[in-house]
C-alpha cells in the first residue's frame, strides 16, 4: 500500500488515583459534562434577562433587534457549525490513530474559531460606528427609546461572555494541538481530544441558542 | 489513502457529516424565517427549529445518544434546572 | 478474600499501628510538599487552616458589631464603619467560612476514605480549587479591611450599583472568583462519588455524610453559575451602567434578587446539608446504633437539595414580587419542612434506646438537633406571608438564620472536627476541656441569639446601630452572650492546637465507630488504604439494630 495512512496505537496512561483505564475515561467524560452543566446555567441567566425584557418592553426589544447585524450573526452560526464538523473529524481521527489528519482538523477548528472572533469584532466595530454602544459615554442612536439600551447591553454581555469562552477555547485548542503533535501523545492521552471536543461542541451549542435569542426571535 | 481507509473514514464520519448537513439546513430555515417574517407568530416556528438544532448537537455531535445513562442524565440536568429558573421567575413576571 | 476484608467490617479498636508506612502527614516535610500537594487529605488541612483564619476575622467583626449595639445611640462607631463591619462579618462568614467549611475540609478528607478510594477523581483540580479560593478570598479580604464595603453580604441593587460610595466592584470580583472554587470542589465530589467507589460500595452502602455531600455538590454545580452571572451583571451595572437593574432606565432591581436568591437560598443548604451528614455520623457512632430509616435520610438529602431550588422567592415577599408568586413560593417553602423533619425524627429515633456516650462530639450533635429545630421552626413563621410582612428585615430573621448557621452548621463543624480529629492528626483532644467548650458555646450561643428573636418580634430592624432605648436591655444581654460564645470558641482553638504536640496518640478507631475511614490507621497512609477495600456489608453495622431491621 503505497500511500496508506499510518495508524498509531491509541490508548491512555493510567493515573495513580484510578484502578482501571475505563474508570479513568468515564471520569474524564463525566467531569466535562458536569462542567458543561455550569456553563449552560451561566448563560441561562442572560437568556432569562432577554426574555424578561421582551415581556416588559416588546416594542423596544424589537426595535433594538432590527439594528443588530443579522447577516453577520447568521454567517457566524454557519462558521461555528463548520467548526463542529472539523472537531468531530479530529475526534474520529484520534480514535483511528491517524495523527496527521487529526492535527489538521484541530488546526482547522482553531482557524474557524478565530474567523468567528474576527467577524464578531467587525460586527462590534460596525455597532460602534453606528452609535449603537449605549454603555459608552458617546451619542446613542436609539436615545429616544431608553429601554432599548437594556436589551443592547444584554446583547453585549452575552456575546462578550461567549467571546471569552471562544478565546479560551481556541487558546486551549492550540496548546492541545501542540501537545498532540508530539509522538506518543495518542498512546498516553487520546481521551483528552474527546473531552476537549465536548467543550468545543458546547460553545457552538451555546451560540446556536444565542443567535436566535438575540437576533431572530425578537424581530 | 487506500480504498479501505476511505471506507473506514466514511463509516466513522457519516454521523458527523449528516448532522452537519441537518444543522446547516435548520439554520437556513431559521435565517429565511427571520429575514422574511412570513406570518405573525413566526417566533414559535423559529423556537421549534432551535430546539431541533440543540438536540442534534447534543445527541449526535456530542454523542449523548451512545453514552451510558449517567452521562445522558447530566446532559439533561442543566436544561431541567434552566426550566426551574425560568419557570419560577416567570411566575413572578407574568403575574405582576 | 484477603485477611484485611474482615477488618473493614469490624474496625479493630485496639490496633495501634506500628508497622505501617509513613502516614500522609509524615510522608514528606517540605513546604513544597504541602503547597503543591495533590493528596486530598493535605488539601483538606490547607482548607481547614485557611477557613479558621477567615472565621477568626469574621468573628472579630461580629464582636465589634455586638460592641456597637451595647448602646442605643450608636456613638461607638460612625454609621459607615458600622455598615462596613456587618458587611465584613456577613461576607466573610457566608462566602469564605460557611460555604467551604464542611465540604472543603471534611468532605475533601473523608469522601475518598468513606468510599474506599485512593484520592478524589481530579486531585490537581482539587489543589487548584484551593488556590482559586485563596486568591478570591484574600483579595476581597484586603478590600474589606483596607477600603470597606457597606452593602451587606447580599449586595442588593440599586444600592450596590448606584449609591454605595465604597469598593463594591473589587469585593464582587473576589466573591466571583471564590465561586469558581466551589464549582470545582462540587464537580470533583460528584464525579468521585459516581465513579471512584470501591468494589461492593453501592449507593445504599455509603455513609449518609457522603449522600449529603453529593446533594451539596449538586447545589454547587447547579446554583453557583447563576450567582456568578448575577454578580457579573452587577459589576457591569456599576462599571458601565448597563441599566438592567436600574429602574430609571426601565430595569428591575427585583431581577437581581431573583438571580441572587436562585443560588443564595440553595446556598443555605450548602451550609446545612453537610452539617446534617456530620450529625448523622455522630449520632450513630455515639449511640452505637444503626441509623434509623437510612434510606429516608438519604433520600431526604437529595429531596432538600432539589426542593430548595423552588423556594427562593420567600426572601422577596415584601420586595415587589407579584402576590401570586409570593403565595406559590410561600407554599413551596413549607414543603422544605418535610425532608428536614424526616432527618430530625430519624436522628432522635436513632438515639432512642442506643448505648449513648456523651463525649464532646455527641454534645455538639445534641446541641445541633435542638438548635436546628428552633431555627427550622422559626423559618416556618417567616415563610408565612402575613407574619413575614411584620418580621421581614428584623432581628427575628437574624436570630432565625443564626440558629441555622451557627447553631446548626457551626456546631456540626465543631462536632465533626472533634470526632475526626484523631483521624486527621493521629492525636486525641482532651475530653474534659472539650466538654466544657461545647457547653460554653451552647450557652453563649443561646444567650446571644435568643434575645434577638424577641427584639425582632418587637420590631427592631436589622442593620441599624441606632435603636430606641427600650431595646437596650435585650441588646446588652445579646452582647454579653457573645462574649461567652467567643470564650467558648477559644477553648477548641487552644486545646486542639495543644493536642497536636501533647495529645494522646490515637488508635485507628477511638470511638468503636463503623465505616471505612476507621479501618485505616490514624492518620491514614498517603493512599488511604494498604489495599483497596471490598465491601459486603451494610453501612452503620452497629451492634444495636434499629427496630425496622431487627
Amino acid at each position: 500500500m503505497p500511500d496508506a495512512v499510518t495508524a498509531e496505537a491509541v490508548d491512555i496512561e493510567l493515573a495513580e488515583q484510578f484502578v482501571t483505564k475505563e474508570q479513568q475515561r468515564d471520569v474524564g467524560t463525566l467531569g466535562m459534562w458536569a462542567w458543561l452543566v455550569t456553563e449552560l446555567l451561566l448563560f441561562a441567566g442572560l437568556f432569562l434577562c432577554a426574555l424578561i425584557l421582551r415581556i416588559q418592553f416588546p416594542a423596544d426589544v424589537t426595535l433594538a433587534t432590527t439594528h443588530l447585524k443579522f447577516w453577520i450573526g447568521a454567517t457566524n452560526t454557519a462558521v461555528l457549525i463548520c467548526s463542529s464538523l472539523t472537531m468531530s473529524g479530529a475526534i474520529v481521527l484520534s480514535r483511528l490513530g491517524w495523527r496527521r489528519g487529526m492535527l489538521g482538523c484541530m488546526l482547522a477548528t482553531a482557524c474557524l474559531g478565530t474567523l468567528f472572533l474576527v467577524l464578531k469584532g467587525y460586527e462590534y466595530y460596525q455597532d460602534y460606528d453606528e452609535n449603537m454602544m449605549p454603555f459608552l459615554a458617546r451619542p446613542y442612536a436609539l436615545g429616544a427609546h431608553p429601554s432599548t439600551r437594556l436589551f443592547l447591553d444584554i446583547y453585549y454581555v452575552t456575546t462578550g461572555l461567549h467571546g471569552v469562552h471562544l478565546i479560551t477555547g481556541v487558546s486551549i485548542l492550540l496548546v492541545l494541538t501542540w501537545q498532540a503533535s508530539r509522538p506518543r501523545f495518542l498512546q498516553m492521552h487520546q481521551n483528552r481530544i474527546e473531552i476537549y471536543g465536548l467543550y468545543w461542541h458546547f460553545i457552538d451549542l451555546i451560540w446556536i441558542i444565542v443567535f436566535p435569542v438575540l437576533y431572530v426571535l425578537n424581530r | 489513502m487506500t480504498r479501505e481507509d476511505r471506507a473506514t473514514l466514511w463509516r466513522h464520519m457519516r454521523a458527523p457529516v449528516l448532522s452537519f448537513v441537518a444543522l446547516m439546513a435548520l439554520l437556513a430555515v431559521n435565517v429565511v424565517l427571520g429575514a422574511t417574517l412570513p406570518f405573525r407568530a413566526v417566533w414559535v416556528a423559529e423556537a421549534v427549529v432551535v430546539v431541533c438544532m440543540v438536540l442534534t448537537v447534543l445527541l449526535v455531535s456530542m454523542e449523548v445518544w451512545s453514552e451510558p445513562p449517567l452521562v445522558r442524565v447530566f446532559s439533561a440536568l442543566g436544561f431541567f434546572w434552566l426550566l426551574i429558573l425560568f419557570g419560577m421567575t416567570l411566575v413572578d413576571y407574568l403575574t405582576r | 478474600m484477603s485477611p484485611l476484608d474482615s477488618l473493614y467490617r469490624d474496625p479493630d479498636t485496639a490496633r495501634i499501628t506500628l508497622d505501617r508506612p509513613a502516614d500522609y502527614l509524615h510522608a514528606e516535610h517540605t513546604l513544597r510538599s504541602w503547597f503543591f500537594t495533590t493528596d486530598h487529605k493535605r488539601i483538606a488541612l490547607l482548607y481547614l487552616a485557611s477557613i479558621t483564619g477567615f472565621f477568626v476575622l469574621g468573628a472579630i467583626a461580629a464582636g465589634l458589631v455586638r460592641l456597637s449595639l451595647v448602646v442605643p445611640n450608636g456613638v461607638i462607631f460612625t454609621n459607615d464603619t458600622y455598615n462596613k463591619l456587618f458587611t465584613m462579618h456577613g461576607v466573610i462568614m457566608v462566602w469564605f467560612f460557611l460555604i467551604p467549611s464542611i465540604p472543603a475540609t471534611f468532605g475533601n478528607f473523608l469522601i475518598p476514605l468513606m468510599i474506599g478510594a485512593k484520592d478524589l477523581a481530579f486531585p490537581r483540580l482539587n489543589l487548584l480549587s484551593w488556590y482559586v479560593f485563596m486568591t478570591g478570598a484574600l483579595f476581597t479580604m484586603v478590600v474589606l479591611i483596607v477600603g470597606g464595603v457597606d452593602t451587606g453580604w447580599t449586595f442588593y441593587a440599586p444600592f450596590s450599583t448606584t449609591y454605595s460610595n465604597f469598593y463594591v466592584i473589587p469585593a464582587l470580583i473576589g466573591v466571583i472568583i471564590v465561586g469558581f472554587s466551589s464549582i470545582l470542589t462540587g464537580l470533583n465530589f460528584i464525579v468521585t462519588i459516581h465513579k471512584m467507589r470501591c468494589p461492593g460500595m453501592t449507593w445504599f452502602r455509603m455513609p449518609i455524610f457522603v449522600w449529603t455531600l453529593y446533594a451539596t455538590s449538586l447545589i454547587f454545580l447547579l446554583g453557583t453559575p447563576v450567582i456568578t452571572l448575577a454578580l457579573i451583571l452587577l459589576v457591569m451595572e456599576r462599571a458601565f451602567h448597563i441599566g438592567v437593574f436600574d429602574p430609571k432606565l426601565g430595569g428591575d432591581p427585583v431581577l437581581f434578587e431573583h438571580l441572587f436568591w436562585f443560588y443564595s437560598h440553595p446556598a443555605v443548604y450548602i451550609m446545612v446539608l453537610p452539617g446534617m451528614g456530620v450529625v448523622t455520623e455522630l449520632v450513630a457512632a455515639f449511640s452505637q446504633k444503626r441509623v434509623f430509616g437510612y434510606r429516608f435520610v438519604a433520600y431526604a438529602s437529595i429531596g432538600l437539595a432539589s426542593i430548595t431550588f423552588f423556594v427562593w422567592g420567600h426572601h422577596m415577599f415584601v420586595n415587589g414580587q407579584s402576590q401570586l408568586a409570593s403565595t406559590v413560593f410561600s407554599f413551596l417553602s413549607f414543603a422544605v419542612a418535610v425532608p428536614s423533619a424526616v432527618k430530625v425524627y430519624n436522628w432522635t429515633a436513632t438515639i432512642h434506646k442506643g448505648a449513648i456516650r456523651l463525649d464532646t462530639p455527641m454534645l455538639y450533635a445534641m446541641g445541633y438537633i435542638g438548635l436546628f429545630v428552633l431555627g427550622g421552626l422559626t423559618g416556618l413563621f417567616l415563610a408565612t406571608l402575613a407574619v413575614d410582612a411584620h418580621l421581614h428585615d428584623t432581628y427575628f430573621v437574624v436570630a432565625h438564620f443564626h440558629y441555622i448557621m451557627v447553631g446548626g452548621t457551626m456546631l456540626a463543624f465543631l462536632g465533626g472536627l472533634h470526632y475526626w480529629w484523631p483521624k486527621f492528626t493521629g492525636r486525641m483532644y482532651p475530653e474534659a476541656w472539650g466538654r466544657v467548650g461545647a457547653l460554653l458555646i451552647f450557652i453563649g450561643f443561646n444567650v446571644t441569639f435568643f434575645p434577638q428573636f424577641i427584639l425582632g418580634y418587637l420590631g427592631m430592624p436589622r442593620r441599624y446601630h441606632v435603636y430606641p432605648p427600650e431595646f437596650q436591655l435585650l441588646n446588652v444581654l445579646s452582647s454579653a452572650g457573645s462574649t461567652i460564645l467567643a470564650l467558648g470558641y477559644f477553648f477548641p482553638m487552644i486545646y486542639l492546637v495543644w493536642s497536636l504536640w501533647f495529645g494522646k496518640r490515637a488508635p485507628a478507631n477511638p470511638w468503636q465507630a463503623k465505616g471505612l475511614e476507621w479501618t485505616t490507621s490514624s492518620p491514614p497512609p498517603a493512599h488511604n488504604f494498604l489495599a483497596i477495600p471490598r465491601v459486603d456489608f451494610e453501612p452503620y453495622d452497629y451492634p444495636i439494630k434499629a427496630p425496622e431491621r431487627a
